[in-house]
């Protein structure tokens, strides 16, 4: 067969795909239940979602969300907390829970035929949790050797810094999810008990299930094993008083590391701003791929690290923008010259080449999101959680194929700034300073 | 399990390319994995970490896509790529939308075939840097990060092929040159040293005549994968201690085990989960949950192609000792010798592993890459009920015999401590 292999094939016909439907109903409790029909395997999923996360740790006493995320599934109902696990075990289902800035998340992952009898005990953890005081010293105590663990991780170290200094310290979303290693000894059994109380309630809630059910039949189970969960208080708001932007450099010393952590970034406007798929299709550019501007030139022009990204992180309540990448401690200032220079020259904008790749790559790439149970299920979370349209991923490639370069660049000079940008680095504080010292980066302040 | 019978076609070309197609119709999307059947195994001492250097350079561009295209183009494509490397063998994948398969054969075939034009000394002295960062970011300035690197040093003779760590020492790194690169395509990258698994929705007819288009001109090389290799055992315990900047201490026991897919080795991954695979297993109940002397515990089979090894991991927590931990650890597998587990705990064991099976199958690239591992590992990529049977088969008499056979024998401790001088 001749042909001139030089010559890159074209794609054969267009593919299409089609959204899997998304339905909502309550249950008898009013608790309202998302439902995607899946069934290519005989998996269901189901997550409760609770507006219950850390931004809601009262003064003080910041890791009780997490604390009780923790303590949530150590016996409840008829079972103490390793009969309970036992339980899941038996039933070959996948069960987990997490905390972030903004939610609990209870996950389950079953064989459809262990459904029904995996949410029974979904029910229980969510309705008679024992939350016994035994189990409570264990978990906090594991909690506080956790956070003493995560005080040698370099990445961990960068990135609870770098929110905790951007926020300022009466934020919500300033400290970490896990909490504060100093106030974890003021958290006591009674406090993540009324945290229970006060959060974790259906009106505060929603579920999703994705999978391998009937409607009818997800309803009945449910009925039979979430409607008991007492409804209680709801919307609940946690404050946003930040720290404003500024250019200055964070040092957070870490003695004979052998790289240097940098972050570098400034706040943003929120997940629900208009510009948001501009601000997308920007940062695929900037910093959002293997291929973006920020790789390439600190991975693949100058080596000086394993990878470079750039990305605009979106909680419930705000926002902000940050470049990522570790390089070795010697070529630190080299690496942030470069940085800083994307940041600038980004906001004389982009070629038409590069919207068209970063067009190209989100539209084709779409059908590929919706390929395992877990990826529906949390592009339908994002959906609830930041109040998007319904048919928001019916009309997603439109609106991503809508942007021109005229806004993609006016998003740029409106949403990035490498003047008021502030920086940490995570390294050895001698080593950073000399190098430091012949630039101009703003204040330079070391930190614990 | 009819689940896990995977429909496949399994197929050579003149040149010796494996081919294996699975047709599935789920998504609009097609899944292309590469296997070459050469890993840091077949490395020599002062070249180590040259398999996973050259992954780095496979993406460097070839005779028709420049450097970075690779990438560019399959996510211009919507595609998602990456390659990886083990002890071996080394892969590289792609996930795209149907209709851009061609690509991604293009892609994979000018690479396989037309790869050496376009290497140059510049690429090369890039992709060394970037690995040598990619050395210290997941291994020196990672907290334990060199444990595994100590372990496997210690655990097999200086000559064995697994007795490096796939990233290479960083001296190596430093000194590879054109002519290794050069001299490892040639050896090692050869249609018939490679299977190619294409997943997911195409017409079958079509799929043949373009894998035939891309692949069937390139021309085949010598096949010299195959090592000699001799696995002694240890001939006593040895104590190794690494100073980390690291607040935590934590031990590691290791014992030479069997190879992959040999006839201990899906018992040994069942004895691994019976004790630390869950809340109520033996270790994590012990010294997590009830006597809370360590932060966490984790025990696994690690085998490839010529030998393995079973690796207990503990972290002590503040005010306990690894001395504390270690003897839990011993008469936790005394007790399993002597009193062997229940026909529940190995149930829940199974349950959770046929499970993980199922969920297992929710990626089309994973299923191609687990094609293609079956077929280097067993000779047949439909091995997922052959795979999920070892394990259903496993009996409690099994459990008491390969903890009497293996972790009787001499094994490696390595204790990572805070360094002494840590302000």
């Amino acid at each position: 067969m001749k042909y001139n292999r030089s010559i890159k094939p074209s794609p054969s016909s267009e593919i299409s795909f089609r959204m899997p439907a998304q339905g909502k109903f309550v249950i008898n409790n009013e608790l309202e239940i998302y439902f995607v029909k899946k069934n290519d395997l005989p998996i269901v999923r189901l997550d409760v979602i609770i507006n219950a996360g850390s931004k809601f740790d009262p003064i003080d006493k910041k890791g009780t969300s997490n604390l009780l995320a923790m303590c949530i599934d150590e016996g409840a109902g008829k079972y103490n907390a390793l009969e309970l696990s036992e339980q899941f075990d038996l039933l070959g289902a996948h069960f987990s829970i997490n905390c972030n800035s903004d939610t609990i998340q209870i996950t389950l992952q079953t064989l459809k035929e262990n459904f029904r009898e995996a949410l029974d005990l979904v029910g229980k953890i969510l309705i008679k949790p024992h939350l016994a005081a035994k189990e409570f010293e264990r978990e906090k105590s594991k909690i506080q050797t956790r956070l003493k663990q995560l005080s040698d991780d370099p990445n961990y170290l960068a990135n609870t810094a770098f929110e905790s200094l951007l926020f300022g310290e009466k934020h919500p979303y300033s400290f970490p999810v896990l909490g504060l290693g100093e106030n974890i000894p003021n958290i006591n059994n009674d406090e993540i008990k009324s945290f229970y109380g006060k959060f974790i309630n259906p009106d505060n809630s929603f579920i999703i299930v994705v999978g391998d059910i009937t409607e009818e039949r997800l309803k009945e189970n449910l009925n039979e094993n979430i409607s008991d969960w007492k409804k209680g208080n709801t919307d609940f708001h946690a404050g946003t008083a930040s720290n404003p932007d500024k250019k200055s450099v964070y040092i957070v010393n870490k003695k004979d590391s052998v790289q240097t952590e940098i972050r570098v970034g400034h706040h943003s406007t929120g997940r629900k701003s208009k510009d948001y798929f501009s601000k997308y299709l920007l940062n695929t550019i900037l910093g959002g791929q293997f291929t973006s501007r920020i790789n390439h030139s600190l991975r693949e022009k100058h080596g000086y690290t394993y990878g470079a990204g750039s990305s605009f992180n979106y909680y419930k309540d705000d926002a902000y923008f940050a470049v990522s990448t570790s390089v070795g401690i010697e070529n630190t200032t080299r690496a942030l010259n470069e940085i800083y220079y994307e940041l600038k020259n980004i906001r004389n904008g982009v070629t038409e080449e590069e919207l068209s790749f970063a067009k190209s790559s989100i539209t084709r790439k779409f059908p590929l999101n919706f390929e395992t149970y877990r990826q529906v299920a949390s592009h339908c979370i994002g959906r609830v959680i930041y109040d998007l349209p319904d048919d928001y991923f019916e009309k997603y490639i439109e609106n991503v194929t809508a942007v021109t370069i005229d806004e993609v660049n006016k998003a740029a000079t409106e949403n990035i700034f490498a003047d008021s940008a502030m920086t940490v680095l995570v390294g050895d504080k001698d080593k950073l300073l000399g190098q430091l010292k012949d630039g101009n980066y703003g204040e330079i302040k070391v930190v614990d | 399990m009819e689940l896990l019978n995977i429909n496949y076609q399994k197929y050579k070309l003149d040149n010796g390319l494996e081919v294996i197609l699975h047709q599935n119709k789920n998504l609009p999307a097609v899944a292309v994995n590469v296997w070459y059947k050469v890993g840091s195994a077949h490395e020599t001492k002062g070249k180590t970490g040259i398999a996973h250097l050259f992954e780095h350079m496979m993406f460097q561009g070839s005779e028709n896509v420049d450097k970075e295209l690779h990438f560019k183009y399959v996510q211009e494509a919507g595609g998602i790529l990456n390659g990886s490397t083990s002890i071996d063998r080394t892969n590289y994948y792609e996930k795209l939308p149907s209709n851009y398969l061609e690509l991604a054969l293009w892609l994979e075939s000018d690479r396989m075939g037309y790869f050496l034009p376009a290497l140059n000394q510049e690429k090369l002295d890039n992709q060394k840097d970037v690995v040598f960062n990619e050395r210290l970011e997941r291994y020196e300035n990672q907290p334990y990060g060199l444990a595994w690197e100590i372990l496997i040093k210690n655990l097999y003779e200086s000559n064995h092929p697994y007795s490096w760590p796939t990233i290479g020492f960083a001296d190596d790194i430093k000194n590879y040159n054109l002519d290794d690169v050069v001299i490892f395509f040639k050896k090692y990258y050869s249609p018939n040293n490679a299977s190619l698994v294409v997943a997911g929705n195409f017409e079958d007819d079509k799929v043949k005549s373009l894998i035939d288009k891309y692949f069937a001109n390139i021309k085949n090389g010598k096949r010299s994968n195959h090592l000699k290799v001799v696995n002694k055992k240890l001939t006593g315990n040895k104590v190794v201690f690494h100073e980390d900047n690291v607040q935590l201490e934590r031990l590691y026991l290791s014992w030479p085990t069997g190879i992959a897919y040999g006839e201990d080795d899906a018992v040994l991954d069942i004895l691994s989960d019976l004790l630390t695979g869950s809340k109520n297993s033996r270790l994590y109940k012990t010294l997590v949950f009830e006597k809370e002397i360590a932060q966490d515990v984790s025990a696994f089979q690690f085998s490839g192609k010529y030998a393995g090894h079973f690796t207990i991991v503990a972290t002590a927590k503040p005010g306990h000792t690894l001395d504390e931990i270690k003897s839990e650890i011993f008469e936790e597998i005394n007790n399993i010798k002597a009193n062997g587990i229940s026909s529940k705990e190995l149930h829940r064991s199974k349950i959770g592993i046929k499970s993980s099976f199922v969920f297992s199958l929710q990626n089309i690239d994973s299923i191609a890459d687990h094609l293609n591992s079956y077929n280097f590992y067993l000779n047949d990529p439909n091995s997922f009920s052959f795979d999920l049977n070892r394990y259903d088969k496993v009996t409690t008499d099994d459990i008491i015999n390969v903890s009497g056979n293996y972790l009787s024998q001499p094994f490696v401790e390595l204790r990572i401590i805070p360094k002494s001088n840590k302000i």
